[in-house]
């Protein structure tokens, strides 16, 4: 919701317009309208101009031929009555109209009707002229006062309905422009997930569920494609494994044969080294895939990574090194007792791709130095030799070329390799930081820092 | 460290790639193996292990008739030799179900010969201990059923704790033991803190087993890790 405040602040420049165009709108309906019917009936017909006509014309012989024909046309009858109230001229009275009036019904029609005919009275110098318009022609108003308190007040009376009316327009335009942003935050949100690549469920009722129906069925694709290219990852390590352990067995066999020659022997010796880096990349292949695609559950549980990290030295050495290679162990006091919740096996791997790095880099040899400490709120893994350690051009393609694993174009300069990237990902699946460096005397040194979990 | 004592075992090896079957098997013949018994499916597989009675299986888990697993389960039902799986898939989950249902010990392939050696020979070492409980070391000999130790003719006895100590060393004589699986295998799980009793132990045991405790050649320190018992070569 925090980017509708905004929404709204935006668009209420254009609501404000919108009801002032509503407004000229409606004033112009009414003017189109009622124009008409006002420059009618309030024209040359309308009862003031006929009355001060009809008075202007009437002498003693009565009124001229072409006013009466007008009266006519019209419908309208006239009559005169003098001061004792009885009629002394009339054109086109009906029947129904008496001719006698006393003062009081006088009083009573010149406010309304005379026999449901309008009326309308003009006082002359020798009596009261009459006109009336034909029934249902006229609304006369017959308690025709208002309070002048409430004609003072008429004009706030507009103002307040116009300013009522505006802030109600404005509540509506407000909770279904809000009602929209409710449904459609959760899509944005969706869709900027989809994104990253994650899946998603969207659950929206109402008139949006068919956009949230597409982004959820988009989702699946993008899963289903996920799953299709981790198994292809996962399905070709697989077949790959068995006819790999048969030229890695076969080689070694051959090279430890005495009966065949030095250079079959050390060709052989080649051919299994080599299968091994093999072996190292297809069983790195697929646990990147399986992590990149989030297909494999973290078996985490808290560690004490002490233990875990004299344990994968142990092995380590037992399983023999050569002589060139020397490894050590330095755990600080205060990182002895530490435990981590993570997944062990992992941790390992990504230790062990650490060192393996160091081994295969100096094939000269060198000294491994793995160390535990605790530095703030972190607990840090570093292993560091002192081998020939990067070049400043490597260590920039570390830090800034993607990995083929994880780019979409098709550049060249990418990189290879997937160790690191294992050790990356491992490191993030924990939450944790992971740092490169070439130490101050010579060598690299690469640390992996995880936050604590009590 | 000399396996030879256990060369005489009976192997039973079932995988469905029958050219993988002959590489392991002379992979295992050339360390000395002679007793050992090939099936290449789950079928042959479990008449082999009723009929031969071998000693460790090697078991695939994909075979073309079942799964290795269910394959262990029936073998189980009526003898309880060790079981290692030697299989294509690496996930965790076939890791977990192979050895929460028992198995000893889970090679993924590609395995490296010596690597599958290792842990075959770790698998019939734990299961099979010499049937003289017998070690010979540079100064002196561990006689474990008796937890006595004859330094050129004196007879020293060993502590319960000092017993259990050389006996985890003895078990993996030849490589590091850290300090963590000692301190597990005297103290029981999770012990914190035991380091320093851990020391005086190895102190104790020294001073009867070596000539001069101050300068060890059989019980070795390793810095930062743990230590390391050598036999008499």
């Amino acid at each position: 919701m925090k980017a509708f405040g905004k929404y709204i602040s935006k668009y209420l420049l254009s609501f404000f317009a919108f009801a002032l165009v509503l407004l000229l709108v409606n004033i112009l309906a009414f003017a189109l309208t009622f124009g008409g019917i006002v420059s009618r009936e309030y024209g040359a017909a309308s009862p003031a101009n006929m009355l001060e006509a009809v008075a202007a014309d009437l002498s003693a012989s009565g009124i001229s031929e072409e006013r009466s024909q007008e009266l006519t046309r019209n419908q309208i009858w006239a009559m005169l009555l003098d001061a004792s109230g009885r009629c002394i001229w009339e054109a086109s009275l009906p029947e129904e109209i008496p001719t006698q009036y006393t003062i009081q019904d006088v009083a009573v029609f010149s406010k309304g009707y005379l026999q449901d005919y309008p009326v309308f009275v003009r006082n002359m110098d020798n009596g009261l002229l009459v006109l009336g318009y034909p029934k249902d022609s006229f609304m006369k108003l017959t308690g025709n006062y208002f309070p002048i308190r409430a004609i003072r007040v008429f004009p706030l009376f507009v103002t307040g309905i116009l300013a009522i009316d505006i802030v109600l327009l404005f509540l509506v335009y407000y909770f279904s422009k809000r009602k929209i942003a409710k449904n459609t935050e959760p899509i944005m949100a969706s869709i900027k997930t989809l994104s990253t690549g994650k899946p998603v469920d969207l659950s929206i009722r109402g008139e949006l569920s068919e956009i949230a129906d597409s982004v959820n069925q988009a989702s699946q694709v993008l899963s289903r494609q996920n799953q299709a290219r981790a198994n292809w990852i996962s399905g070709v390590s697989h077949d790959i494994r068995t006819p790999l352990s048969m030229i890695m067995g076969y080689a070694q066999r051959i090279a430890g044969d005495h009966g065949a020659s030095g250079n079959i022997q050390q060709e052989a010796e080649i051919i299994r080294a080599q299968s091994a880096k093999i072996k190292d990349l297809v069983q790195d292949l697929n646990l990147v895939s399986q992590l990149e695609y989030e297909m494999q559950p973290l078996h985490k549980e808290p560690v004490r990574l002490s233990k875990l990290l004299r344990s994968y030295a142990a092995d380590l050495l037992n399983a023999g090194i050569g002589g060139k290679h020397s490894v050590e162990v330095e755990i600080s006091s205060e990182a002895e007792t530490a435990v981590i919740d993570c997944d062990a096996r992992l941790i390992s791997r990504a230790i062990g791709n650490l060192v393996q790095n160091s081994i295969n880099h100096n094939p000269q040899g060198c000294h491994i130095s793995l160390s535990l400490d605790c530095i703030s709120e972190n607990v840090s893994i570093t292993v560091a030799d002192n081998g020939v350690g990067l070049s400043a051009e490597k260590l920039r393609e570390l830090e800034e070329k993607p990995h083929y694993m994880e780019s979409t174009d098709e550049r060249l300069d990418l990189r290879h390799g997937l160790g690191l990237l294992l050790v990356q990902q491992i490191v993030e699946a924990h939450d944790g930081g992971f740092q490169i460096e070439n130490t101050a005397t010579q060598g690299c040194k690469v640390s992996l820092k995880f936050p604590f979990s009590l | 460290m000399d396996n030879s004592f256990l060369h005489s075992k009976k192997l039973l090896l079932v995988d469905d790639e029958p050219e993988l079957l002959k590489m392991v098997s002379a992979i295992l013949a050339d360390e000395g193996f002679s007793h050992l018994v090939t099936a290449a499916n789950m079928k042959e597989g479990l008449a082999a292990a009723k009929a031969e009675k071998p000693d460790l299986a090697i078991l695939d888990v994909c075979l073309p008739d079942g799964d290795g697993f269910s394959l262990m389960e029936q073998i189980r039902a009526w003898t309880d030799i060790p079981v290692i799986f030697l299989t294509a898939r690496d996930e965790a989950a076939d890791k977990l179900a192979g050895l929460g249902l028992g198995a000893d010990d889970y090679i993924a392939k590609p395995f490296l010969p010596q690597e599958f050696l290792l842990r075959v020979y770790a698998v019939l070492r734990r299961c099979y201990k010499k049937d003289t409980a017998v070690l010979k070391l540079d100064h002196c000999t561990v006689d474990f059923s008796r937890a006595e130790v004859d330094k050129g003719g004196e007879i020293l006895p060993l502590t319960a704790m000092e017993h259990k100590l050389l006996e985890t060393l003895a078990r993996n004589e030849g490589r590091i033991v850290t300090v963590d699986t000692l301190c597990e295998a005297l103290w029981g799980d999770n012990p914190f803190g035991y380091e320093n009793s851990l020391n005086a132990h190895v102190r104790r045991v020294r001073e009867k087993i070596e000539a001069d405790p101050s300068k060890p050649v059989s019980l070795l320190t390793v810095k930062g890790l743990g230590y390391k018992l050598l036999a008499r070569k």
